[in-house]
C-alpha cells in the first residue's frame, strides 16, 4: 500500500538536489598546523591561538564583537547596544531575530545559561581580591557525561572572576552583575570564550564532549564533521543574522609539515596555507600566482626573568638584559621586516589607556655593561631554558639574543627543553626563558595584570613577584577612575619593564597566510580567519 | 609444541610489560601532562584542576600501579586531551595505517626480493651494481626526503597526484610508494646477501655438477635456504605494520596511529602512547612466532631440532 506521506514529500526531494546545484558558492580548503590542542571545539577549553583560527568568525561569536578585519576594537555582536547601570552592573540589548545552528532563536535566556554554572563555571565561586562572593544561584548536578572537565570553570573564572550572575530582564534585555566595580566589563564580554550558545543545543548532547565537538552557536558556519587533528568541516549556516555565508563549505586540515603545507597550496589541494615561517614568504611570492598575506596579532614575545636566580636577584643584572637587545635588527633579520618593536607590553587597541609616550628600554650596550659592572657580575653562567620553536623562529631569535648579551658581557647559556613542564620546572638554574602574552582584550589588565600580576602565571610559579605591583593590579582591576587607571598602568609598566624588569618585550608576534593571489579574502591582524559575508570572492 | 608456545608467550608478556613500565617512567618524568596539554598561557589554576582530574598529583608509585592494574584488567585508560579511550582513538586509525602499510608490504615484496635474486644471480655484473645503487640509494634517502621530492614532482609540477590528506586512493599512492621504496632497499640487499651465500654452498655446486638445470637448482635449493633471513626481515616489517609509517604519515598528513603516537608523545598523553606500544609489541610478538614457526617449514633440520636449540 502506498502512503501518502512519501508523496507528500515528494515535491521537497525532487527540489533538494536542484537547490544544492544553484548553491555556487566555493568550497575551501585550509590547511593549518593544527586545528585544536584539546580535539575540543569550545573556547573555555581550547585555550590557543589555533584555536582563535578556527572559532572566530566562522563558528563563535559573543554579545560584544570585534572589527576583525581593522584594529579588532569592539563591535556591536549579539547585542546590539550596551549601557552601564552602574559601576559592576552592565545591560545589554540582544540583537533580534539572530538564529541558532538549530534554527532556535537566541533570547536573554541562552545568555544567561552561556554565563552560568551547568555551562561555564561549575562550581566554582566568584571571588573578588580574594574574598569569596556568596551567589544565590544553586549549584546544579550534571548529568554522568555533562560534567565539565575541571579545567573548564578555571578558565571561565579568570575570564571572569567576580560575576555574580547574568539577569534575565526581558525576551532580549540582560544585565551582567559583577561583585565589585569593573570597568573592564565591556572589554571582557569581547574576550575569546565570552561567547554564546543554544540552550537548548546544549541540553540535547549526549556528553560534554558531543556538545564540545559540535557546538550550536550562532556563527556563520556550523560544524558537519569533526575528526580530532585530522579535518573539521563546517558548511554555511544560511540564516545567519549577517547576511548569507560567501562559501558553501570550509575545510580545515591538519598538516603538521610547513613544505607539505605550502606544496599543497602550490599544486592547487588548498586554497589556504597557514602558519607560513617569515623566512617562506619570499620563495612562496617568486611565483606571482601566488602571496602571502598577514602580519602583526594582539600577541608580543616576551623574554621572562626567575628574580630568585642567584644572578638576577640583582635588578641591574636583568636590566642589563634588556638594553643588550637589538630589537630591531631581530625584526629585519628572522621577519624580513614584517612585524614591529611595540610600545612595551600594550597595544594600540587600548585606545585612551594606551600610554604614547612608553617605549621598550633602548638598545645601549654601553648602559648594559655599566649595569653589570655596577651589579659586581663575574660571567657567572646563566640558563636560558629553551623549546625548540614553540614560538615561530624562537630558537633562531635565542641565539641571537645569546650573541647580543654576549657582547655586553652576559655569559647566558641555552638549555634546550622539551616541553613547558620542563622550563618552567622550579629549581635554582631557573633564570630566563621565552614567553609571548596575549591582549585578551582591550585593557592593561588582560595582559600585564592577567600574566605578571599577583594572579598571574609568572607569580604563581614563583619567578617574580613585586609588592607595589601586586597592589596595584587590584587598583587598575577595580578603579573607576580613568585617569588614575591610566597613571596606575603607567607605574606599571614602569616597574615590570625598567626598575624590576618581570620580563622584556622582544618584538610584536605576527602571523602569515599564502593563497592565490586570485583569491579575493582579506586576513585579520589576528590567527582569526574571517569569511563572513563581505570578506570573501566578488 | 605447546611448551614452546607458552615459552614463547611469557617471554612476549614480558616484553611487553617492560616496555609499558619503560614508556611510563620515560613520558612521566620528561613532563607534566597537565601543563603541556593545558598549554604555556592556561591559568595556574586551571592546570592545578587538570591535574587533580587525572590523579597526576598523586605519587609516581601510585599512578603506575593504579596504571598497571587497569591494564590487567583491560581498561587501557583514556586520553587526557579529550577524556575518550584510548583504545577507541587508536583502532579507528588502525585502518588508514593499514591502508598504507599493506600495499606498500606488497611493493616491498615484490621490489625487493626479486631485486635482490637477480642482482645474485649476476653477481659483479652491471645489473648487478645497477640494482645495488638503487637499492642503496633506496635505502639511504630518508623517508620525508623522498616524499617531499614525489611530492614536488607528481603534485606540484605534473598535478597527476595529490599532495598530501586522505580523501580518496589517489591520496594513498605517493606515500605508499615512499614507503615501499625504502623497504624494497633493504629486502634487496638482505635478499641478494643471503642468495650469494647460498649459491657458494656445497649442495648447489653438487645439484649442478649432477645436471640439474641452473633454474631448478635456484628454485629448488637456493631460494629456499635464502629465504630464512629474508623471512626474518619480512617478519620486523610485518611487525611494524601498525606504527611504521610515522614519518611518511607526518609528511602526507595522513591522519593514522603514527601521527596519534607523535601528537601523544609530544601531549604525554600515556594512556594513547602506552595503547599503541602495548597493539605494537602484541603485534611484533605474534609476527616473530610465526616467522619462528615458518623457519620450521622452511628448514627440515630445524623442524627436528629441539625447541630453543636455534
Amino acid at each position: 500500500m502506498i502512503s501518502r506521506r512519501p508523496l507528500l514529500a515528494l515535491p521537497t526531494l525532487l527540489a533538494a538536489p536542484a537547490l544544492a546545484q544553484s548553491d555556487t558558492r566555493p568550497s575551501i580548503t585550509i590547511a593549518v598546523q593544527k586545528i585544536s590542542n584539546t580535539n575540543t571545539l569550545e573556547p573555555l577549553r581550547e585555550q590557543s591561538n589555533v584555536g582563535e583560527r578556527v572559532f572566530y568568525s566562522s563558528l563563535w561569536e559573543g554579545l560584544i564583537g570585534r572589527d576583525w578585519l581593522g584594529d579588532l576594537s569592539a563591535r556591536p555582536g549579539l547585542a546590539t547596544e550596551w549601557r552601564r547601570i552602574s559601576d559592576s552592573v552592565l545591560e545589554l540589548k540582544l540583537r533580534p531575530g539572530v538564529r541558532f545552528h538549530n534554527g532556535d532563536e537566541m533570547t536573554a535566556e541562552d545568555v544567561a545559561f552561556s554565563f552560568g554554572r551547568v555551562r561555564m563555571f561549575g562550581n566554582t565561586p566568584a571571588t573578588a581580591q580574594g574574598r569569596t562572593i556568596p551567589v544565590g544561584e544553586g549549584i546544579p548536578t550534571p548529568r554522568p557525561g555533562k560534567e565539565l572537565p575541571p579545567e573548564v570553570p578555571a578558565i571561565a573564572r579568570r575570564a571572569f572572576p567576580a560575576l555574580e550572575r547574568v539577569e534575565v530582564v526581558d525576551r532580549l534585555t540582560v544585565r551582567f552583575h559583577n561583585a565589585t566595580p569593573d570597568v573592564t566589563l565591556e572589554g571582557r564580554l569581547s574576550r575569546y570564550g565570552a561567547d554564546v550558545v543554544s540552550r537548548r543545543g546544549y541540553e540535547e548532547a549526549a556528553t560534554w564532549l558531543d556538545w564540545a565537538r559540535k557546538p550550536i552557536t550562532t556563527g556563520p558556519y556550523k560544524v558537519v564533521d569533526y575528526r580530532a587533528d585530522a579535518v573539521l568541516t563546517l558548511v554555511a549556516h544560511d540564516d545567519y543574522w549577517g547576511g548569507r555565508p560567501p562559501v558553501r563549505q570550509i575545510r580545515f586540515v591538519e598538516v603538521p609539515e610547513v613544505a607539505s603545507r605550502i606544496n599543497g597550496l602550490l599544486s592547487g589541494d588548498y586554497t589556504f596555507a597557514c602558519d607560513i615561517p617569515p623566512d617562506q614568504i619570499a620563495s612562496i611570492e617568486r611565483n606571482r600566482a601566488f602571496e602571502v598575506q598577514g602580519g602583526t596579532i594582539l600577541n608580543h614575545r616576551l623574554t621572562v626573568f626567575d628574580k630568585n636566580h642567584a644572578v638576577l636577584r640583582d635588578p641591574r643584572v636583568r636590566r642589563a638584559f634588556t638594553h643588550a637587545i637589538d630589537r630591531q635588527a631581530i625584526v629585519d633579520a628572522l621577519w624580513a621586516g614584517r612585524t614591529e618593536v611595540p610600545k612595551g607590553l600594550q597595544w594600540p587597541f587600548y585606545g585612551d589607556m594606551l600610554i604614547q609616550d612608553w617605549t621598550v628600554p633602548r638598545f645601549d650596550l654601553a648602559e648594559a655593561r655599566r649595569l653589570l659592572r655596577e651589579a659586581n657580575y663575574r660571567g657567572e653562567p646563566i640558563p636560558y631554558r629553551l623549546l625548540n620553536n614553540y614560538y615561530t623562529n624562537q630558537t633562531a631569535t635565542a641565539q641571537v639574543l645569546t650573541e647580543m648579551w654576549r657582547a655586553a658581557g652576559l655569559n647566558v647559556q641555552i638549555e634546550m627543553k622539551e616541553n613547558w613542564a620542563q622550563v618552567l620546572e622550579r629549581t635554582p638554574s631557573r633564570a630566563v626563558r621565552d614567553w609571548s602574552n596575549s591582549a585578551a582584550f582591550n585593557d592593561p589588565v588582560s595582559s600585564l595584570v592577567n600574566q605578571h600580576g599577583p594572579n598571574g602565571q609568572q607569580q604563581q610559579v614563583g619567578e617574580w613577584t613585586n609588592e607595589e605591583m601586586n597592589r596595584l593590579s587590584v587598583e587598575l582591576e577595580t578603579s573607576t577612575d580613568r585617569e588614575r587607571r591610566k597613571a596606575v598602568f603607567r607605574r606599571l609598566l614602569e616597574i615590570c619593564e625598567r626598575e624590576d624588569p618581570a620580563y622584556t618585550v622582544l618584538h610584536q608576534n605576527a602571523t602569515f597566510t599564502a593563497k592565490r593571489r586570485d583569491t579575493r579574502w582579506k586576513a585579520s591582524p589576528a590567527f582569526a580567519m574571517d569569511f563572513r559575508p563581505g570578506n570573501f570572492g566578488s | 609444541m605447546l611448551r614452546f608456545l607458552a615459552s614463547r608467550l611469557f617471554r612476549a608478556a614480558l616484553t611487553i610489560a617492560m616496555v609499558v613500565t619503560f614508556a611510563f617512567i620515560v613520558l612521566r618524568l620528561s613532563g607534566d601532562p597537565a601543563q603541556i596539554i593545558m598549554g604555556a598561557d592556561a591559568p595556574p589554576e586551571a592546570v592545578v584542576a587538570f591535574r587533580a582530574a587525572w590523579g597526576l598529583d598523586d605519587p609516581l608509585w601510585q599512578q603506575y600501579f593504579r596504571y598497571f592494574a587497569a591494564i590487567l584488567n583491560g581498561d587501557l585508560g583514556r586520553s587526557m586531551r579529550d577524556g575518550r579511550d584510548a583504545i577507541d582513538l587508536v583502532a579507528e586509525r588502525i585502518p588508514a595505517t593499514l591502508a598504507l602499510t599493506i600495499p606498500a608490504l606488497f611493493i616491498k615484496l615484490a621490489l625487493g626480493i626479486p631485486a635482490g635474486v637477480v642482482a645474485a644471480l649476476h653477481r659483479n655484473s652491471f645489473i648487478d651494481r645497477a640494482v645495488m645503487a638503487l637499492a642503496v640509494a633506496g635505502f639511504t634517502v630518508p623517508s620525508f626526503v623522498l616524499g617531499l621530492l614525489l611530492v614536488l614532482v607528481f603534485a606540484v609540477q605534473l598535478g597527476w597526484l595529490p599532495s598530501g590528506g586522505q580523501e580518496s586512493w589517489r591520496h594513498a599512492i605517493l606515500p605508499v610508494i615512499t614507503l615501499g621504496v625504502g623497504g624494497a632497499a633493504v629486502l634487496a640487499r638482505f635478499t641478494r646477501s643471503a642468495m650469494l651465500e647460498v649459491l657458494g654452498q656445497s649442495y648447489i655446486r653438487t645439484a649442478s655438477a649432477k645436471g640439474v638445470p641452473w633454474g631448478a637448482v635456484v628454485r629448488n635449493h637456493a631460494l629456499p635456504n635464502a629465504a630464512i633471513p629474508t623471512v626474518t626481515i619480512v617478519g620486523f616489517m610485518v611487525g611494524s605494520l601498525i606504527a611504521g609509517a610515522v614519518v611518511v604519515e607526518s609528511v602526507f598528513s595522513w591522519p593514522g596511529v603514527g601521527r596519534l603516537l607523535v601528537v601523544a608523545v609530544a601531549n604525554r598523553d600515556l594512556a594513547v602512547v602506552q595503547c599503541i606500544l602495548l597493539l605494537v609489541a602484541a603485534t611484533m610478538v605474534v609476527s616473530n612466532l610465526v616467522v619462528d614457526l615458518l623457519y620450521g617449514v622452511l628448514d627440515p633440520r630445524l623442524r627436528a631440532a629441539p625447541q630453543g636449540a636455534h
